[in-house]
């Protein structure tokens, strides 16, 4: 059994497949049959060759025997016919020759190609016709009544005969002995071969049974018991138990085993992480059953429900619920159960500790399993949360609504979502009529651009995004009436979790614009009413003090010179608040040309060389053949302003120096002195309106504060900078920065024109 | 050189008259309002007139306009007065045919050189 089993190891380590098997099992009996058939039919045919030859042994011993007797037959009819003439021994012995050579052949053919046996018929045939010859001579003495002769051969014969007749019984007796021997040991042969025979047969059905048996066995270990395992492993793959260890070989059912290993193990793993997630779950998973008592729950429902596992299963659901919602919840489970599906409901779940925790459940009624499945979340924090976030969208929502600025809250390609009550006053408009709109419509555009067309909006939305996202622009509103208005428009970005939106802030500048322009109104009349005044005055003064109207006593003469002093700050702080309106609002003409810096320098110092001569204060200006880009006059009003400055801070005989440097397409003029300073904190304030180192500089230095202020105005709209380097006590460097000359050709008819205007301007 | 002032203000004629004929070496005659204006231009013929911008009843320009339309004064040149000096303004009164803008308040002494200098400026240019 041992060795079988070792057989069969080998067998398996050949790696089979199960046809290969299957071809074995029918092949190998199959040779076996094949193999025994053949040596069958040898003995068969070995068998029926002992028969023949017995049964020829038979004949020839019979002929033999035949001839013996035919010889002797003639000898004893010749004999009497030698006694009695008689006819009928003559007839008998004619018969019995004649008969005699017939026998002879058949002798032969009896014997066949024998060539041992052909000799011995040879000799037999020769002696039987010798002695027919002595037969046939002595009857014819016999005939021929020659009685001597007939007496000799008679005698002779008898002996001739005698010899003859031993040495055909001699011949005979050779012939026949073999196949008497034949004959003799024939049925002990046959005998034998029938054993044989039988022995083979028996043998060979047996071994084919047992080979057959052997291979079917082989088979079943190797298949049938191997499949068993198979069955038994999916029986236990259902039952969740472990599986039957690994079946050996390489076939396909060791791969298909190998397969349920691998499922096993794979549902094994999900299982297990199954089970991980539900013990390690925040939310309680539990099932339930008809009579509505917990079955099965996770751990989460202590940390949840302050119960552990065990208090849980058994008790009744509807105990956990808090009071006020068990009508609902009853009703809600009945829902689940006749839908036979996943239901979501709410409501409040008594804890341990009686404290009540808002609870969603999402449930699954089984009817196969008899039992409702649940997951219950805990939503107290989100409802807080929620609450929290109504109110704070309550609270944004109120902010909104009471905002002086319109908002309309638009969606990434312009459309209108929503909008603030302000803006609906503002355009006239409810939010219900604009949802859905672009926001073109609220625009004066919306007469150029058509609301319907795509590439419309569009356009004017992108115009819209880059003109005003995250700066304030003014444009034409619209309103539901068509009228149009001044409005200052804002875009911010506001990333939703919905998208990109977008917040216009719309202000209502009507009422603004409005002031404004009475407010230039204002402005220019009352520079109008001052100014016409202030010439008479100035004029005054002047034909006065130049002794135009006669000479006047030294008493008169200062004190028209404090009056014409002080109209000339009263003109320059009007010429100032003029300016400075103009420059905030843009709107101060200014016409740049290129224009050589000497020029500028030039008019600058004579326009401070009187101020700078009664002040004993020498000014060094360097010589510079540099060209700028600018409004000569502004850029002299710009320096004299900052020369006067020089000159008013710089000690009595002191100096004030002017340089001029190129950088970077920049041409930048210093001017320095050698005064007390700018003290830091006053570095950046002193560009501002009104404001001065000293709150007393005014009334002694003179000026009105405004001075920088303008200055830094006129630089900026140059596209150039401003500012001071300064130490105090040690001096200041007040400096400005403008383009230096521009090349566009474009320009030259700016130039001409320019300078045609500037002519007429002075 | 003979200067016409054209201004609603009294006072301001009176001063603008006073330092052109005395400190600019100018010969001056004066007009209130627009109409009166063109008529002593008519009269006088005058080598420049000074135009007042803001006048009741008939302002600078229309002024102007008018003058522009009378064949007799058409030619005399026009510098307008305002206490603005909008450069909007500036173009707009030099379309018109001003020949310049003085912005108030100018100075006394210096005007009757300026005004020579912008006639002088507008001959070379005819030339």
């Amino acid at each position: 059994m041992n060795s079988m089993n070792s057989i069969i190891d080998q067998v398996q380590r050949l790696n089979l497949k199960i046809v290969h098997k299957g071809a074995i099992l029918v092949l190998v009996p199959l040779v076996f049959e094949l193999i025994f058939i053949c040596v069958l039919t040898g003995l068969v045919q070995g068998a029926e060759q002992e028969i023949k030859q017995q049964v020829r042994s038979k004949a020839i011993i019979s002929q033999s025997n035949t001839l013996s007797k035919s010889i002797y037959d003639a000898g004893v009819a010749l004999v009497g016919y030698s006694v009695t003439k008689s006819a009928l021994f003559d007839e008998r012995f004619n018969k019995v020759v004649k008969q005699i050579p017939e026998d002879l052949d058949e002798l032969r053919s009896i014997v066949g190609e024998n060539p041992r046996q052909q000799d011995v018929v040879e000799n037999i045939k020769k002696i039987t016709m010798n002695g027919v010859e002595m037969l046939n001579q002595t009857k014819s003495a016999i005939d021929s009544n020659r009685v001597d002769i007939a007496h000799f051969r008679a005698r002779h014969m008898y002996k001739e005969m005698r010899n003859i007749a031993d040495n055909l019984q001699e011949e005979l007796k050779q012939l026949t002995e073999t196949e008497r021997k034949i004959e003799r040991e024939s049925p002990e042969k046959q005998s034998r071969s029938r054993t044989i025979l039988l022995v083979f047969i028996f043998g060979g059905v047996i071994t084919n049974i047992v080979i057959a048996l052997l291979l079917l066995w082989f088979f079943a270990r190797s298949v049938k018991d191997r499949l068993d395992v198979l069955t038994d492993n999916s029986y236990r793959l259902a039952q969740s138990q472990p599986l039957n260890p690994l079946v050996g070989g390489n076939d396909e059912i060791s791969h298909l085993d190998s397969v349920f290993h691998s499922m096993a193990e794979a549902l094994t793993e999900a299982t297990r992480k199954e089970r991980a997630v539900i013990d390690n779950a925040v939310d309680v998973i539990c099932s339930i059953d008809t009579d509505g008592k917990f079955v099965a729950v996770n751990p989460a429902c202590f940390e949840n429900w302050g119960y552990t596992q065990m208090e849980i299963v058994g008790k009744r659901f509807i105990e956990l619920i808090a009071p006020q919602d068990i009508g609902e919840t009853i009703k809600a489970v009945r829902a689940i159960r006749a839908q036979e599906g996943d239901l979501q409901f709410e409501n409040r779940v008594r804890r341990k500790d009686g404290t009540e925790t808002t609870v969603s459940w999402s449930a699954y009624w089984s009817e196969k399993e008899k039992a409702m499945f649940c997951v219950a979340h805990d939503i107290s924090q989100r409802k807080t949360a929620e609450e929290a976030v109504k109110a704070s969208e309550s609270r944004i929502r109120s902010i909104m609504n009471h905002m002086i600025v319109g908002l309309v809250i638009v969606d990434s390609s312009g459309r209108i979502e929503s909008m603030n009550p302000q803006a609906e006053k503002i355009f006239g408009f409810t939010t219900a009529e604009l949802e859905g709109r672009h926001v073109l419509c609220l625009f004066a555009d919306s007469k150029f651009y058509s609301e319907a067309k795509i590439q419309d909006t569009d356009t004017f939305w992108q115009t819209l995004s880059d003109q005003a996202q995250n700066k304030i622009k003014e444009y034409e509103g619209l309103t539901k009436r068509g009228d149009e208005f001044p409005i200052e428009v804002l875009l911010s970005e506001l990333n939703t979790h919905e998208g990109a939106r977008f917040i216009v802030n719309v202000v209502d500048v009507s009422e603004r614009k409005e002031v404004e322009r009475l407010k230039k109104e204002f402005v220019a009349t009352v520079s109008h009413e001052l100014r016409t005044p202030l010439t008479s005055i100035r004029g005054s003064l002047t034909l006065l003090s130049v002794g135009a109207l006669g000479a006047l006593p030294e008493q008169a003469q200062k004190v028209i010179s404090i009056a014409e002093r002080n109209t000339l700050r009263l003109i320059g702080l009007i010429n100032d608040i003029l300016d400075i309106e103009k420059l905030e609002a843009g709107k101060l003409d200014m016409v740049f040309v290129n224009t050589g810096l000497q020029d500028i320098l030039d008019r600058s110092e004579q326009a401070v060389a009187a101020f700078a001569q009664a002040d004993n204060i020498s000014i060094d200006i360097r010589q510079s053949d540099k060209i700028v880009y600018a409004d000569a006059d502004r850029i002299v009003q710009v320096l004299v302003n900052l020369l006067s400055n020089a000159i008013k801070f710089s000690p009595p005989g002191g100096f004030v120096e002017v340089f001029t440097e190129e950088t970077f397409g920049f041409i930048t003029v210093k001017v320095v002195d050698k005064g007390r300073g700018v003290p830091e904190a006053f570095k950046k304030l002193l560009f501002q309106r009104f404001q001065q180192v000293e709150a007393s500089d005014s009334k002694k230095k003179g000026g009105t504060g405004l001075g920088l202020a303008i200055c830094k105005g006129i630089i900026e709209q140059h596209g150039g900078h401003i500012g001071v380097d300064s130490e105090e006590g040690k001096g200041s460097t007040f400096w400005f920065k403008i383009p230096a000359m521009h090349t566009d050709s474009t320009l030259v008819v700016n130039v001409q024109e320019a300078e045609a205007g500037s002519g007429a301007s002075q | 050189m003979k200067i016409l002032i054209i201004d609603d203000e009294e006072d301001f004629r009176t001063i603008t008259a006073s330092c052109l004929g005395l400190l600019g070496g100018a010969e001056v005659v004066e007009a209130n309002c627009g109409s009166v204006g063109i008529r002593r231009a008519e009269q006088e013929q005058p080598d420049v007139i000074l135009l007042d911008l803001m006048m009741p009843e008939m302002n600078g320009i229309d002024t102007l306009k008018n003058m522009r339309k009378n064949p007799s004064i058409q030619d005399i040149p026009v510098i307008f007065l305002t206490t603005k000096g909008m450069f909007e303004e500036f173009a707009e009164l030099k379309e018109l045919g001003a020949l310049a803008v003085l912005t108030k308040p100018f100075d006394p002494i210096t005007i009757g050189d300026q005004i020579r200098e912008i006639l002088q400026q507008s001959k070379v240019k005819k030339d």
